[in-house]
């Protein structure tokens, strides 16, 4: 099968500033992508380029088999995250108006827009104005107006961004219906978190280069940890032969409890069986990999303590909204 | 095209259908009207109340008599009735014809209110310097408002010549411009009929003799006679700049701020995911030229009403509205696009303006040349006001409107370089709009501009 978005060696300066750097980036037909990193990494810079919104300096941009995203409009529905509703206008003049922008026409429009409404859980809304609408109310008829002609390719840029937890589970269960209907998906963020709830692949890029492209399995056993959390029965207990035993390698306090990191070669079931024998547990598990770790890990020759501590805050603010990169 | 054609459906529609708009676009012909037919009422000093007392110092004592004469108020009556027969003779026919009302009025309905002058005689050997103390005071109420000192030789000059003196006039402060005209006109009748007493002329004949009726041209056109109108030739191309000048500014306006609430709003990127931002640009323009022609057709067509009703339109040459088009066009293109690249660079209408001052300045600069290149069409300030960039298609249209049209290879030559101008600033506007409308923040300044179109 085709790709849905390719990209190959894309690189775009602003002034002295290069905001994407020979980029490679491959989106399957019918995958689920995160698009994911910190402020500033060049998402919204690269998702213009797929758009031809902005075009490249230098390296190739194909999207649905075309050489511009221009050739095949109609075909892709694209959520900008700078977005907005016409303040003036009712809901339906402005879905029908980007309706017909996007080559959908006649009666069949006036009903695919009340039946988006209804979906979206906001039937009876059409004759209102757009100023008079709640801000979760416009990022729904914003999503509606991204997929009202039912996309091949689905682009949303943070998404997420200024949603309330509501929203956000209904904007999530949306964007997975989508994908089930067989819509590739391609979404941004930089609440990482995010990510991992809803991706089936991830492309992680950092100051316009990418540090990662893996699906999500790939990604849990590439960086599987050798980490286990242990807090004692008895908090007073004695753990210090744990450092001793063969499987361990080092045992450090953490927050709630040890951190026991355990040998490259040890089986995690086995050695965590003979930790809890030796020191009766309240509670042992295994860390699972975090793409915020794994990103940081990737980053993290490149920055500062005090530039990882910022990134870490960055990347699991789900409030911040993304500054346009 | 397709889209570009929704595109400016929609911007025409979001304008043309606002209050505001219509509003605006009725209140133009609405001023003209009422200031046509309201403000000479208002104006008309027919109502003004004269009063006052005047003092007067008389030597000669042949004026004062006269002075009483004048004042009297049938007098006045039949001098203000002569001033509006010398005006009227005029203005054309038809719109006499509306006038000819007026002159039916009876003599005492031209008069006004009565006017309410005492006149106080002073000895001839009066001290001037202590009756002026007298200016600020009044008498049952009715202020001192003039002190009228005529010289010894105002009636009869020394020695048989006809060197003949004047009069000196002292009067209170804040007085109305009228009380001070009807003073003067008032001393200068009695002066003159006290001379023409006193050489025993009949005052009557005098007159008679002294006037010749300035009779009303007659312009002799290919097409058929007219009588002329005096400064109609004047006139006419400030009306042909001013269509322009509406023309251009309403479109470009509207399309200005569009372009800034779909930046500030952030839709504009909602768009770009539907079309490119040079359709959306086209899609602009499109809507905005028709926003301008909405506005041009009206103001052309109560022109052509105005012009036809009062027979005037064989002195219009049908062509000249021809070229007011060609002009119209290349104008709006250029500055509406420069326009929409502004909006697009800026996120408020404050942080525009700023921007807009160039522009602004040579659009002013027309209304400055006007003068200069009506008068005189051919003079090389005028030649080289009608091939600038921007500034020609005002320079040419008045060149074209004037007595002396221009030959027509310079008119054509002046369209080409209208043309080449609006691709150049389309080709500018085009690469500001595409980068200017994602850019959010502190608004760029000229120089980031040309940045931005040598990055783009």
């Amino acid at each position: 099968m085709d790709s849905a978005i390719r990209l190959r060696g894309v690189t775009k300066t602003f002034g002295d500033m290069r905001a994407v750097d020979s980029l490679d980036l491959t989106v399957p037909t019918g995958g689920l992508y995160g698009f994911i990193g910190p402020n500033g990494a060049g998402k919204t810079t690269t998702i213009r380029m797929i758009m031809s919104i902005l075009f490249p300096d230098s390296g190739e941009v194909a999207v649905l088999g075309r050489a511009s995203a221009l050739q095949a409009k109609d075909r892709i529905g694209y959520l900008p995250e700078e977005r907005g509703l016409y303040r003036k206008m009712k809901v339906r003049p402005f879905l029908r108006y980007v309706g017909r922008l996007k080559g959908i026409d006649g009666p069949g429009l006036d009903r695919r827009i009340s039946g988006w409404l209804e979906r979206v859980g906001l039937p009876g809304i059409e004759s209102k104005r757009c100023d008079e609408l709640s801000k979760g109310m416009s990022q729904k008829v914003q999503f509606v107006s991204a997929v009202l002609h039912e996309p091949e390719l689905l682009i949303l840029d943070e998404p997420f961004s200024g949603l309330d937890p509501v929203s956000m589970r209904m904007l999530r269960s949306l964007i997975l219906e989508e994908h089930a209907r067989g819509t590739t998906i391609l979404f941004s963020t930089h609440v990482m978190p995010q990510a991992e709830e809803i991706c089936e692949h991830v492309v992680m890029v950092h100051k316009g280069r990418k540090v990662l492209d893996d699906s999500l399995p790939g990604i849990r056993s590439r960086f599987d940890p050798r980490s286990v959390q242990f807090e004692p029965l008895d908090p007073a207990a004695d753990t210090r032969m744990l450092a001793a035993m063969q499987e361990v390698e080092d045992v450090a306090q953490g927050e709630r409890g040890l951190e026991i990191l355990l040998r490259t070669d040890t089986d995690p079931a086995l050695a965590m069986r003979r930790i809890m024998a030796a020191v009766p547990a309240a509670r042992i598990e295994l860390s699972r990999p975090r793409l915020e770790d794994v990103f940081i890990g990737l980053v993290t020759d490149s920055a500062s303590a005090a530039d990882t501590d910022s990134l870490r805050a960055q990347l699991r603010d789900a409030a911040t909204t993304g500054a346009t990169a | 095209m397709k889209r570009i054609m929704q595109i400016a459906l929609r911007d025409f529609v979001a304008v043309a259908m606002t209050k505001g708009f219509i509003i605006g676009l009725l209140i133009f012909p609405l001023i003209l009207v009422l200031s046509g037919t309201l403000l000479p009422r208002l104006l008309d000093g027919s109502d003004f109340q004269i009063e006052g007392g005047y003092a007067i110092i008389d030597p000669t004592g042949a004026v004062l008599p006269e002075l009483r004469l004048a004042l009297d108020p049938e007098a006045i009556a039949e001098r203000r009735f002569e001033q509006r027969r010398a005006a009227l003779e005029q203005i054309p026919d038809s719109v006499r014809d509306v006038a000819q009302v007026d002159m039916a009025r009876s003599m005492f309905e031209q008069l006004g209110p009565a006017p309410d002058v005492r006149l106080v005689e002073l000895p001839p050997d009066a001290d001037i310097e202590a009756e002026k103390a007298w200016l600020n005071g009044e008498t049952d109420g009715l202020r001192h408002t003039a002190l009228i000192v005529i010289h010894d030789d105002a009636v009869a000059a020394p020695g048989g010549e006809l060197e003949f003196g004047t009069y000196d006039l002292y009067v209170a402060p804040n007085l109305d411009d009228r009380d001070l005209g009807f003073i003067h006109s008032s001393v200068q009748e009695a002066i003159v009929a006290a001379r023409v007493a006193r050489q025993s002329l009949d005052r009557e004949a005098v007159e008679a003799v002294l006037r010749v009726s300035p009779p009303a041209s007659i312009t002799v056109g290919p097409d058929g006679e007219q009588r002329t109108l005096p400064g109609f030739n004047f006139l006419l191309p400030m009306g042909f700049m001013m269509l322009l000048f509406m023309g251009i500014m309403t479109g470009s306006g509207t399309m200005l701020t569009s372009t800034i609430e779909e930046k500030s709003s952030r839709v504009v990127e909602v768009l770009l995911s539907a079309v490119s931002p040079m359709q959306l640009m086209a899609g602009k323009l499109l809507g905005g030229v028709a926003i301008s022609l909405v506005t041009m057709a009206l103001y052309i067509g109560v022109g052509l009403v105005v012009l036809t009703s009062f027979s005037l339109f064989g002195l219009l040459d049908p062509w000249l509205i021809f070229y007011l088009m060609i002009f119209f066009l290349i104008g709006f293109f250029m500055v509406g696009s420069l326009m929409l690249a502004i909006g697009s660079a800026v996120n408020e209408m404050s942080e525009a303006q700023q921007l807009q001052m160039p522009l602004m300045l040579i659009l002013m600069t027309p209304w400055l040349l006007w003068p200069v290149i009506s008068r005189d069409p051919d003079s090389t300030l005028s030649i080289v006001a009608s091939f600038l960039p921007l500034i020609n298609v005002f320079g040419m249209l008045l060149r074209m409107a004037s007595t002396q049209p221009p030959p027509l290879w310079q008119v054509w030559l002046s369209i080409g370089i209208g043309a080449a101008s609006v691709v150049g600033a389309v080709w500018v506007a085009a690469k500001v709009f595409r980068i200017g409308l994602l850019m959010h923040g502190k608004p760029p300044n000229l120089r980031t501009l040309l940045r931005w179109v040598r990055m783009a």
